[in-house]
């Protein structure tokens, strides 16, 4: 079977947050989106979080979530599941245009990085139009 | 890599930390396969001087579909013996008009990059 097929089946089974309420102590992991082209938060782009396993390098889904009205995500993953590694953010960024009745050139974006120190708070801005983004690396 | 005529697609390393083009980077093009639903690697190739690679895919290759650049970003800072918060980078794109031109630079620093569709 392939790769990606073995990785939804994955994705069924394992068992994932899914966010529906604030989590306890705040994620050392986060997100912003905006609409750079509309001036707006990104609200309601579904994404999910995932980390390569350093033995198979499969990916793992630890999170899916939508943004909120303010294009966050709170409760991406918890202090203690935040271990070093390499992740993973995939935004549904054409499902997010098309929502609003327009076409993208990206079917979704995804930033992978690298965590080597987990201790520190890492925000992971997702700045999107229809044919353009940015991201980096804020606190 | 395809040869003579220009490619309809073609690429753009800027390092815009050091204000220079990002030379020397290995970057590969990948076709999604609908069927199979698996990437297929169409060219590989390394970024020049001037931060660009030419012939990326001939006229003919470039169909509609979803496509795929990779940049060897993270080997391309530990070349110059700094780490950089992100291993690669990975830009998914639809063609749906392959008879355009397609330009897609990376704009990128150890910490940062951006990316848009220019022609």
């Amino acid at each position: 079977m392939s790769a990606f097929r073995l990785q939804q089946l994955k994705g069924h089974i394992l068992s994932e947050n899914k966010i529906t309420t604030m989590s306890g102590s705040p994620s050392p992991l986060t997100t912003h989106v905006l609409n750079t082209a509309m001036g707006v938060p990104g609200s309601n782009v579904s994404l999910k979080l995932y980390r390569q396993d350093l033995s198979t390098s499969v990916w793992q889904l630890i999170t899916t979530g939508v943004t909120n009205n303010d294009g966050r995500c709170p409760g991406l993953i918890t202090p203690q599941l935040f271990t070093s590694g390499v992740y993973k953010m995939h935004f549904e960024t054409a499902q997010y245009w098309a929502s609003m009745g327009e076409t993208s050139f990206y079917p979704y974006v995804e930033i992978v990085f690298t965590i080597n120190d987990p201790g520190q708070k890492y925000h992971i801005p997702l700045l999107l139009s229809r044919f353009s983004y940015s991201t980096y690396r804020g606190s | 890599m395809a040869a003579a005529e220009s490619s309809p697609l073609t690429t753009h390393v800027l390092n815009t930390s050091d204000g220079v083009p990002g030379t020397k980077m290995a970057l590969s093009l990948h076709r999604l396969d609908t069927k199979l639903m698996i990437w297929t690697m169409l060219s590989v190739g390394t970024t020049n001087e001037d931060g660009r690679c030419p012939g990326l895919i001939s006229r003919e290759a470039f169909t509609p579909g979803m496509y795929k650049l990779r940049f060897e970003t993270g080997s391309y800072w530990e070349s110059l013996g700094q780490p950089s918060f992100y291993p690669y980078v990975e830009v998914v794109f639809s063609i749906s008009d392959p008879g355009k031109k397609f330009h897609l630079p990376l704009l990128m620093s150890r910490f940062s990059y951006s990316t848009y569709r220019g022609s």
